[in-house]
């Protein structure tokens, strides 16, 4: 992974937050964040160019399974801090990819995937609207209508309750809103079974949160391709 | 050679006529016996008529006292969610913050929720099969047991940011769970297995466990009798194996799925038992010759040097698993031939 900004040294800067983060040090990370910005680098560069390639690699490590959920846990900490301290930035809604709707279904309780995943798209770009934990399948559409999401991003990390969420597939269709609004679904009991993305009704899946920008823009585009169409 | 001598022998290093083998099937006996899995872990009757059906049925070399962890957290306040398939869950832990967890009393063993479901179970599988085929009780691992109370991420944001306020969860949670493991021990449990979720690499680096938990779970395990096994609840383990031996009281680890058992034998000395290591969930998804073959070539990798149990990795196996599966899981160890510590 390499990171390059016009006119800072970003992959060394980069190179020091990574460090910081497998090595689980929240001050040492603040620290780099806080030196690039007293360095004149823009807020908006900084997440591009030094937090956004660290989240990349703490993403393939977490995925080749050379850091923990500790780890990963630290590593989303610290991308928040860094996305609070450069949060005016990203409050620009011209650099917006578009809306989602997330929330763990309802009955289940394991917020880390989830915040995990809204930290991710946050600084990807994305406006994210998190209901937080038990959410029902009512409220996540009535959600995403109220604030124009293409997307819905669905967490479970057990199949008991990752069943619930045929509900919200149910009442997309039911509803008519097929077409418009996607559903992703995500969760450590996908991962095991990946055959109950489509048993759920899931419209696409990531195995972790780096991949999640990446799915939301192609289940946000794919929902924006038939409302052209149509 | 009974199964309790069987096991017993194995795990001295004694000859034994084959290697015990086990399966890990608590809820599996509700579907054996046809009842609701709220019944089996709300009346012990029913949870013993399970085990007695499971060991009816393929005569596994040990027997389970409930594992059902969602008995202790509703103890302590919280809520259960209950499936029809699987072992119930913690929905709801019962405290929103570690303040709140301080500030809770610890509930009666003898008289609180499901706590005496727990032993009365246990009594009852050592009044069947005391010396005949162990009785082994599964409780969380101390360096866990917070994250019954406040959630797991609650938990690691607590071990990782506020050491201080861990420390003093990890000692209040203790209390109960010492008084927990004696019970259980008291009531004819041959052995307790802790669930150390801290041990696993998915969870946790080895730093971390190593700094801010083995301290703790020396100084628990110290404060329990019996013969105790270390679990990781499946996550692979084998970075912090060389840990294990030596801690008081631990005979042995069960490792995981994904851990390479040829390397936790040359993590652990000679004497130190290993237990595992197949993927829990390859028993439903895999046919019977897959399991067959999967857990033969885990004996030959595992076995020969003794000291070894074949087992799956993790908590119950899943309901759907096909009973042609349990069946040939449990004959591969008759079609296993000696190695050391094994007679033919």
């Amino acid at each position: 992974m390499s990171s390059s900004g016009a006119g800072c040294d970003c992959e060394g800067l980069y190179r020091q937050l990574l460090d910081a983060m497998i090595n689980a040090n929240r001050a040492r990370a603040a620290e780099v964040v806080e030196s690039a910005l007293a360095g004149g680098i823009p807020p908006a560069e900084v997440i591009t160019h030094i937090l956004d390639p660290a989240i990349v690699e703490l993403g393939t490590r977490w995925e080749g399974e050379s850091i923990s959920l500790a780890q990963n846990f630290i590593a989303s900490k610290i991308a928040e801090d860094a996305l609070l301290r450069c949060l005016p930035d990203r409050e620009d809604p011209d650099c917006r990819k578009g809306v989602a709707v997330i929330g763990n279904i309802e009955d289940d309780f394991h917020s880390l995937g989830r915040r995990t995943v809204g930290l991710f798209l946050g600084a990807a770009g994305w406006q994210v609207v998190d209901l937080g934990n038990d959410v029902p399948a009512e409220q996540f559409l009535e959600k995403a209508l109220e604030v124009g999401a293409r997307v819905i991003g669905v967490s479970a990390m057990m199949q008991t309750t990752a069943i619930n969420i045929k509900k919200l597939r149910e009442l997309i269709d039911r509803e008519g809103e097929r077409d418009h609004i996607k559903l992703a679904v995500g969760g450590a009991v996908f991962n095991w079974r990946p055959e109950l993305v489509t048993e759920v009704g899931g419209d696409g899946t990531t195995r972790n949160a780096i991949g999640a920008d990446q799915l939301f823009t192609a289940l946000q585009e794919q929902a924006l391709a038939r409302e052209l169409s149509s | 050679m009974n199964s309790y001598r069987r096991v017993m022998n194995t795990l001295g290093g004694l000859p034994v006529d084959r290697p015990p083998v086990f399966a890990v099937l608590g809820a599996y006996g509700a579907a054996l016996t046809g009842c609701d899995l709220r019944t089996l872990y709300s009346d012990p009757a029913a949870y013993l008529a399970g085990q007695k059906a499971v060991q009816e049925s393929y005569g596994f070399d040990l027997v389970l006292a409930p594992f059902d962890f969602s008995a202790i957290s509703e103890a302590f306040g919280g809520e259960t969610v209950w499936g029809r398939l699987q072992t119930p869950n913690v929905r709801r832990p019962p405290a929103g913050s570690v303040a709140e967890a301080l500030a809770m009393p610890l509930p009666s063993l003898s008289s609180t929720g499901r706590l005496p479901v727990a032993l009365e179970a246990t009594r009852g599988l050592a009044r069947c099969y005391k010396e005949e085929v162990p009785v082994i009780a599964v409780l969380p691992g101390p360096g866990v047991f917070p994250a019954l109370l406040i959630g797991l991420e609650s938990w690691l944001e607590t071990v990782l940011f506020e050491p201080d306020q861990a420390a003093r969860l990890l000692a209040h949670s203790a209390h109960f769970l010492i008084a927990f493991a004696d019970a259980l021990l008291e009531a004819g449990a041959d052995c307790l297995v802790f669930t150390e979720g801290m041990a696993s690499a998915e969870i946790a680096p080895r730093e971390l466990f190593a700094e801010a938990i083995l301290p703790h779970l020396t100084d628990v395990l110290r404060a329990i009798n019996g013969p105790k096994v270390i679990s990781s609840t499946g996550g692979r383990m084998n970075h912090v194996l060389d840990l294990l031996p030596g801690l008081p009281g631990v005979v042995g680890a069960i490792v995981g799925s994904r851990d390479d058992i040829a390397e936790s034998r040359r993590l652990t000395p000679p004497g130190f038992n290993l237990i595992g290591n197949l993927d829990n969930l390859a028993f439903a998804s895999a046919g019977s010759a897959k399991i067959g073959r999967l857990a033969l070539d885990c004996l030959s990798v595992a076995a020969p040097a003794g000291h070894f149990v074949l087992s799956n990795s993790g908590g119950d196996l899943p309901q759907e698993t096909p009973a042609a599966n349990l069946k040939a899981f449990k004959e591969s160890v008759s079609l296993h031939r000696a190695g050391h510590g094994e007679v033919a």
